[in-house]
């Protein structure tokens, strides 16, 4: 036994595997996500929008899954694909863990998403499976260990993010943000104490819906906050919108 | 010479003598229902006997090393494979002792030709509450006895091994708290390996500093706990009270 959840699969799929072949149908698209360090942690958000063409088809998709105490991924792309690379992934990081008597590696886990992504390659060239996540992750047997972003392309490169990442349609206008504040703001995203970064989460998806339809689903004033998760050396917080109500309002206009 | 049914009754008869031999120097394990959870306790000689299973479930076994490495990992198997083709909440330990561990382990007791699976198991399962804790006694030929809120104990002599579970039944009460629970388990252990009767043993005292030369483990299957994974192992030094 090597703890290999992918190869038990591939010996009884279930249901049935069949052959791919083009859908007739507009394909559903999840966006928009991202990432940033913040003086907490990583925080990782999503807004709630899902869309195909020009149909808003929900406004209350949670993007940002949670994999094991110390993983997080965040979808951007079909989501059908996603929220089933998000399961697999999560089912194989506890069989490793219980099967092996260990907890998987975070460079495993990382390329276990690779193989994923890489395996899915028929969908993404045909353009009706393309999914680009971000992976937020930590070893927490470490000592030295600090939350990371990674983020891949659909093809399954996986590239470390020094300080943000972004994915899905909205992601433009929230990277040039982060990267002017990264640069020159005061204080830096990566320096910000959780209330500030939870309202600047909210506001750069806010931003992105400014510019992209297919950003929605965050407005405060109808407290409809963003979902937001925080990676740090004590595993993950999910920020509720109890929380995110209360930053927004105490936050100086 | 097998094909003849006396002949195979013959073998039968001889293969069980054999694994009870083999399994003679093997230590009880034990699983108790309990307010807080499923608490389970094994004691052995360096290698482990209490293992997370699922969500909700866990083994704990005495026999071969690397026979209850194949059981459990065929536990694991089956019930990962389930609960991702269909969901976490349809794994349960009823379709997984009689569909999967329960036929295996027949299957394996009468091929007569290949090397047997040596092990005496539990298998248990936490429920929201106490009334919907389930243990099942598990055999190595896969006979099995379901326990419902209650104790199990697997040790290689029946009859002490239903004199154990009963002294535990009735030594414990519903408010004891898990450190007085994990004693009376350490005093069932050492009544079961020492062979001293059951019936003179000792109320239940603070558990000892230790095993020589054992290593004590401990598990709860914490129903108290958030989250989907409820198996918690326990360091038997914050069990002594």
């Amino acid at each position: 036994m090597n703890g290999d959840f992918l190869a038990l699969l591939s010996r009884s799929p279930f249901p049935p595997e069949s052959s791919r072949s083009p859908a007739p149908v507009e394909p559903l698209q999840a966006t928009t996500v991202f990432a940033f360090h913040c003086a907490d942690g990583v925080m990782i958000a999503g807004d709630h929008r899902a869309t195909a063409g020009n149909i808003i088809f929900s406004d209350k998709t949670e993007k940002i899954l949670e994999l094991d105490s110390h993983s997080l991924m965040a979808i951007a792309g079909a989501p059908a694909t996603a929220f089933e690379m998000a399961r697999t992934l999560k089912t194989s990081f506890e069989y490793y863990r219980r099967s092996q008597l260990q907890p998987m590696s975070l460079s495993a886990k990382l390329r276990a998403l690779s193989r994923l992504l890489h395996n899915n390659l028929p969908a993404t060239l045909q353009g009706i499976g393309v999914v680009a996540p971000i992976f937020a992750g930590m070893d927490p047997s470490a000592p030295d260990g600090r939350p990371a972003i990674y983020f891949y392309d659909p093809l399954g490169a996986e590239f470390e993010a020094a300080t943000y990442a972004g994915s899905g349609s909205g992601s433009g206008s929230i990277k040039s943000v982060l990267h002017y504040l990264e640069k020159w703001g005061k204080p830096p995203p990566a320096q910000m104490p959780l209330p500030e970064a939870v309202n600047f989460a909210n506001r750069l998806l806010m931003t992105a819906a400014e510019f992209d339809t297919a950003t929605g689903g965050v407005q405060p004033d109808r407290q409809q906050f963003a979902t937001l998760k925080l990676l740090s050396r004590d595993g993950i917080r999910s920020i509720e919108t109890g929380d995110q109500r209360q930053y927004w309002e105490e936050a100086p206009r | 010479m097998t094909e003849e049914p006396y002949r195979w009754l013959e073998a039968i008869g001889n293969r069980r003598e054999y694994i009870r031999e083999q399994l003679k120097g093997g230590t009880p394990v034990f699983a108790l229902s309990r307010p807080e959870g499923v608490f389970l306790v094994g004691v052995g000689h360096g290698q482990s006997k209490v293992f997370e299973i699922y969500d909700r479930h866990a083994f704990a076994a005495l026999g071969h090393p690397v026979d209850i490495e194949k059981v459990r990992q065929a536990a694991i198997e089956a019930a990962h494979m389930e609960g991702f083709n269909r969901s976490p909440g349809d794994v349960t330990l009823r379709r997984l002792v009689n569909f999967a561990l329960s036929p295996t382990l027949k299957n394996s007791f009468e091929q007569i030709f290949s090397p047997p699976l040596m092990v005496e198991s539990i298998f248990a399962e936490v429920g929201e509450t106490r009334k919907e804790d389930l243990l099942v006694r598990v055999h190595f030929d896969g006979h099995h006895r379901y326990e419902r809120a209650g104790v199990a104990v697997a040790h290689v002599k029946p009859e002490t091994e239903a004199q154990a579970r009963d002294w535990l039944e009735r030594v414990l009460r519903e408010d004891d708290p898990l450190p007085r629970v994990f004693a009376a388990c350490l005093t069932a252990y050492d009544a079961l390996v020492n062979d001293k009767p059951v019936s003179e043993l000792e109320p239940v005292e603070p558990a000892a500093d230790g095993i020589p030369d054992k290593t004590i483990e401990a598990a709860l299957l914490d129903r108290r706990q958030g989250g989907n994974v409820r198996y918690r192992p326990l360091e038997p030094g914050t069990l002594r009270g």
